[in-house]
């Protein structure tokens, strides 16, 4: 491999590490809806995509800069958060394991069919921020639409830590995940804190949907089912229940994800991906930052 | 005075508590004592609202406690120290005590319970930053019966303070339950140490079978046959 190959696959790599900090947050949405109820919501990242488009939606309507997207996808997030929570898990028996695994495997769907049916399944062009800038750092250059998707990534893990460690209401949600009799005998409402989070991460996934649609440049339905595997595959590798975990998997997943894609090509990208997987769920069941399982 | 009259609770078909009632007086320390299974623990969580009673009411002061949910039991003003103490692990200990203090929106009242905890609680304070999953079990028990604390109850309500700690251990948290009782608090303690709770106890209450089959002052019966009861039961007797 000579030179220009090694600054084109580096390249490549740092670019996957900026666009995988939309990785991280879908991670920590997934993990923090375990943390809190010991589910997994599969509905997750399909909905966030759908709040990206709920965002167009609105962009359609009102002449706005492409910042506004991003506020109403989050926005749009929150309200989806509320309704998945509602429909997926408020009347649904949580004590059968598989119940809630099935009602967001429905919403899923529902929420693909709802984004197809809408736009006849053609693909929508999503506004980008300072895609016009890249950032020459020697041989490379870093653009300025993935540096901003980042970047803006970095300042929602940020405030979802100052969230969970600095205020009441973060109080409330480890005490529910730690402990959720002892929470009900502390006064806490588990209900309430259940909505906030699905809310909450809501938010965060909306967030993340917009950071798709930037970065790629569209929304497209097909997004939502690789979406939702990356998410599931960076909450394994970050750990269940652990968000540093989330945040730096999500960033290797970002990372290894391109370089697979420049050595191997973009068809067989996503296989060395699923391999990955396997070799956590075998060698490192409980994530990066647990420690290694014991082999007898 | 708190009162528990004709509770019925059951898992199912199965009925665990078939219609207790007792009283407790304010001021005292009154402990509940019978064999495993007897439906201690269910009684206690019924009380705190985390099991619905098929039938029956509990009443603080006069004031209806059945139905409501456990926030809204916690602030009329009862608290339990749970069974196997049930800290947050990952929690520090002082962010513990913050969220014992949950439904309470006074901050300098709450802090400065923090420090009254501390105080009563030394090794509480030499380890307010720990994880509370990294603290013996004594000190978990200790912490426990603070965060209990800080939601400020008329009634404190504990299930097996001393289970698995070792004997010296076990005679400070009675230290700590004569002192809380002293200041003031009204105590219903669930205990398998009979011996223990009968000499910290005003009044005392057996429990078999989901029933209250005696009530008394801890000289009305023999300890030997209390202790009898309370580990075996007395249904060897009858049949």
């Amino acid at each position: 491999m000579d030179l220009l190959d090694l600054i084109d696959a580096v390249q490549s790599v740092a670019d996957g590490v900026l666009f995988g900090a939309t990785y991280s947050l879908l991670g920590i949405g997934f993990t923090l809806i375990f943390g809190v109820m010991h589910k997994i919501n599969l509905s997750y990242a399909a909905a966030s995509i759908g709040a990206a488009y709920a965002s167009l939606l609105v962009m359609s309507v009102v002449q706005a800069p492409a910042v506004l997207a991003f506020v109403a996808a989050a926005a749009a997030g929150g309200v989806i958060g509320g309704l998945v929570y509602l429909v997926g898990f408020r009347f649904i028996p949580l004590a059968n394991p598989l119940a809630t695994l099935m009602s967001t495997v429905g919403l899923l769907l529902l929420i693909d069919e709802i984004i197809v049916h809408a736009t006849a399944g053609v693909p929508l062009n999503y506004p980008a921020l300072f895609s016009d800038v890249i950032v020459q750092v020697g041989p490379f250059g870093l653009r300025g639409d993935l540096m901003f998707v980042f970047a803006l990534g970095c300042v929602c893990m940020v405030v979802l830590l100052l969230l969970l460690y600095r205020t009441r209401l973060g109080l409330a949600t480890r005490a529910v995940s730690q402990q959720p009799t002892a929470s009900l005998l502390c006064g806490i409402s588990t209900t309430r804190v259940n909505v906030l989070t699905f809310v909450i991460t809501g938010i965060v996934g909306g967030i993340a949907g917009a950071m798709t649609g930037a970065a790629i440049g569209m929304l497209s339905p097909l997004l939502s089912l690789p979406l939702t595997v990356k998410g599931l595959i960076v909450t394994v590798i970050g750990g269940l229940g652990s968000i540093p975990g989330a945040i730096i998997a999500g960033l290797i997943v970002g990372g290894l994800e391109n370089a697979f894609q420049f050595f191997r090509g973009v068809s067989e990208r996503d296989l060395y991906i699923m391999l990955l997987l396997f070799a956590f769920l075998v060698f490192r069941p409980g994530g990066i930052f647990a420690r290694s399982a014991g082999r007898d | 005075m708190f009162e528990v009259s004709d509770i019925v609770a059951a898992y199912g078909q199965i009925e665990a508590l078939k219609g207790v009632s007792l009283k407790v007086e304010s001021g005292k320390i009154t402990c509940l004592l019978g064999p495993n299974g007897a439906g201690k623990t269910t009684l206690m969580m019924t009380i705190a609202g985390i099991l619905q009673p098929r039938r029956g009411s509990i009443r603080l002061e006069g004031a209806e406690l059945t139905g409501l949910t456990p926030a809204r039991i916690v602030s009329r003003g009862v608290a339990l120290v749970p069974e196997n103490r049930l800290v947050f692990p990952e929690m520090s200990v002082r962010e513990n005590l913050l969220a014992g203090a949950y439904q309470r929106r006074d901050r300098a009242g709450v802090d400065s319970d923090i420090e009254r905890m501390y105080a009563r609680f030394p090794r509480l304070k030499e380890r307010r930053e720990q994880m509370a999953g990294t603290l013996s079990g004594g000190e978990q028990q200790m912490l426990a019966v603070a965060r209990a604390l800080m939601s400020r109850p008329r009634l404190l309500l504990m299930d097996e303070p001393s289970l698995g700690l070792a004997p010296l251990i076990v005679a400070e948290i009675f230290d700590i339950i004569a002192e809380l009782n002293r200041d003031g608090t009204t105590i219903f303690l669930v205990e398998q140490n009979a011996h223990m709770a009968l000499k910290v106890a005003h009044q005392f209450f057996l429990m078999e079978q989901g029933r209250i089959t005696f009530s008394g002052t801890p000289g009305q019966l023999a300890e030997d046959e209390v202790i009898q009861r309370a580990y075996l039961g007395s249904r060897r007797a009858a049949g």
